[in-house]
């Protein structure tokens, strides 16, 4: 590789890195504008959206929610991804491939599919739409992602430890909770982690799915459908606060694991 | 499992005192537990079992139902169900998109943006993915790669009204430009077919970049140097190494992108202007009205995802690729 392309590939990643970072940096920073009017220049600053917001029930109110949703839909979705992959991992049978694609499948459906479908599968199930609807479809949506960390973190695990276990008397169930699950820690962190996040940060299952109590992406949508305003820039930002250091943990524990940490 | 069994045909008293003492211990002594388990783990097959039944519920029930439902109910005259009315089958609701120009010309938009936003993403991101994977070093790689991740796991919502801020009438691409004097008045770049894609390049750019990176993260060194080593330029390295190498990766990445941009909602509504409809805002709009309008939007939908899974496996497989890759 030439010097000269080399130089320009360096020009086209940081351009891209400015690409990403800049509209994040410019709407944290319209949180602080002294003005209800969202755009350049900006002449005074101000940190009143922000105690106006943490003052504000709605906002409040949303927070929680979202937050009960996302701990509710992490717990369910690790218990199932952990089941599927301790399923699909090890064994080997005729269809695996086919049922593996459609244990994925939730992932990669479009998701404006995915919301309809599950708004009028909610309707057969007779579940009026709300938080309970919500956890499910965000729990449909997390597990094939669950599934796949536990199935890689599952692949590396020896089997001449469960073997030792079992040799040492245990069965089944208790090689699986002393051998298997402390192996699996790290994984689970993480995908649990990124769990928290997806659910934290869905919009389109939250808004086809809730009633009148909107989730925090649904409560910014909203807001900003009757206009923009430095009290959204101000939700947006706890926001990406959170969904930042929620990031930054999961991959921090997801690097820990591909480390291999030992039992 | 023999040593176990003698121990609890001989009862509490043969199990060594410290196992009984731990929690462990305690369990598996435990009788109603020893009569579960003996139960459950009896034979290969019931253990097999077992292990099969919620995985195989959930996907019948969570992964495989909503869409099945979805297909029932684009068959239906009616839905939701109204007390005293028996639904009848009916293909009204699929004959629907084919008698309303305003239902085709978004459906063809949708796959027209799709197609062109997947390529934009494409080139983008290769040269980063490029740079990250060959020229960074293998300790920094790392902390490149978590300088791009970080700004994707802000959400769809927060990231989009941050484009809406960047190219705004007042925003800063404006600000610049006018400061520059390359402009008097704003240009309008809010509410176009340009905004929509910086959005939505912006949004998946991350599910191209990942699978490019790890393709090319494979392709060893060497295999470079020998083909300069035959006198190859560095378009023909590119052409005739690099590329075909990395095939997998773009796979992948142009089926994700694909897949996920078709499926946008909130990204074309706030982004987006009249002039922009996707189809997924023409699938909404039959679920905020009156009920009955439900089984039309069903039909709309489901002709959107076969549409939209045939047109990635026929991309897969003129680029030569199974499926497969896309799980791994």
């Amino acid at each position: 590789m030439t010097r000269n392309t080399r130089v320009l590939m360096s020009v086209i990643y940081w351009a891209f890195v400015v690409y990403l970072f800049v509209p994040l940096v410019l709407m944290v920073t319209m949180g602080f504008k002294d003005s209800k009017f969202i755009g350049f220049p900006i002449r005074g600053w101000t940190l009143d959206w922000y105690s106006e917001i943490f003052r504000s029930d709605e906002v409040l109110g949303a927070f929680g929610y979202t937050m009960a949703i996302a701990l509710s839909t992490t717990c369910l979705s690790l218990v199932i991804g952990t089941w599927i992959a301790a399923f699909l991992g090890p064994h080997k049978f005729r269809g695996k491939l086919i049922v593996f694609a459609l244990a994925c499948m939730p992932a990669v459906i479009p998701g404006i599919i995915s919301a309809i479908s599950l708004r009028i599968y909610i309707q057969f199930l007779q579940l009026d739409t709300g938080m309970a609807a919500i956890i499910l479809g965000h729990t449909i949506h997390n597990v094939p992602f669950v599934a796949l960390v536990v199935m890689a973190r599952l692949a590396t695990l020896p089997q001449s430890h469960i073997e030792a276990a079992r040799d040492l008397g245990a069965d089944q169930f208790v090689a699986f909770s002393r051998v298997t699950l402390p192996y699996l820690k790290p994984a689970l962190i993480g995908a649990g982690v990124f769990c928290m996040l997806l659910s934290f940060d869905d919009f389109v299952r939250s808004f086809f799915l809730g009633s009148y109590q909107p989730t925090l992406p649904v409560l910014i949508f909203a807001k900003l459908r009757s206009g923009m305003s430095p009290e959204i820039n101000a939700i947006s930002t706890v926001v990406l606060v959170i969904t930042a250091i929620l990031g930054i943990w999961a991959e921090r524990s997801m690097r820990r694991m591909n480390k291999g940490t030992s039992v | 499992m023999t040593q176990t069994d003698t121990q609890r045909a001989g009862g509490r008293d043969t199990v060594p005192r410290s196992m009984r003492r731990s929690f462990w211990g305690a369990v598996m002594t435990n009788g109603a537990y020893g009569s579960v388990t003996g139960f459950l783990f009896k034979s290969q097959r019931r253990q097999f079992l077992l292990l099969a039944s919620l995985p195989i519920f959930w996907i019948l029930f969570a992964n495989i139902g909503p869409i099945l439902q979805m297909v029932r109910i684009s068959f239906l005259d009616s839905y939701p169900p109204t007390v005293g009315y028996q639904p009848q089958l009916t293909l009204r609701n699929w004959n629907n998109f084919f008698a309303e120009r305003i239902f085709i010309v978004p459906y063809f938009r949708t796959l027209a943006y799709s197609v062109v936003f997947t390529v934009a993403t494409l080139i983008i991101t290769y040269p980063v993915a490029y740079f990250l994977a060959k020229h960074v070093k293998r300790s920094s790689q790392l902390l490149f790669l978590l300088l791009l991740l970080i700004p994707f796991w802000v959400g769809e919502i927060v990231r989009t009204y941050a484009i809406m801020i960047l190219l705004g009438n007042n925003g800063a691409v404006n600000l610049i430009l006018k400061s520059l004097g390359l402009i008097e008045r704003p240009i309008p770049f809010m509410y176009t077919s340009f905004s929509l894609g910086v959005g939505i390049v912006y949004l998946t750019a991350l599910y191209m970049l990942l699978p490019l990176y790890s393709a090319l993260e494979k392709i060893p060194n060497t295999y470079l140097e020998a083909a300069a080593d035959l006198g190859a330029g560095a378009w023909t390295r590119f052409r005739r190494v690099t590329l075909p190498l990395s095939k997998e990766g773009i796979a992948s990445g142009c089926t994700l992108v694909f897949l996920i941009s078709t499926g946008y909602y909130a990204a074309p509504v706030l982004l987006g202007g009249p002039s922009t409809t996707v189809f997924a805002e023409t699938i909404a709009g039959f679920f905020h009205v009156a009920g009955d309008q439900w089984p039309t939007g069903a039909a709309f939908s489901t002709i959107m995802l076969i549409s939209a899974l045939a047109i990635t496996g026929l991309f897969l497989k003129l680029i030569g690729r199974s499926g497969k890759g896309l799980m791994q």
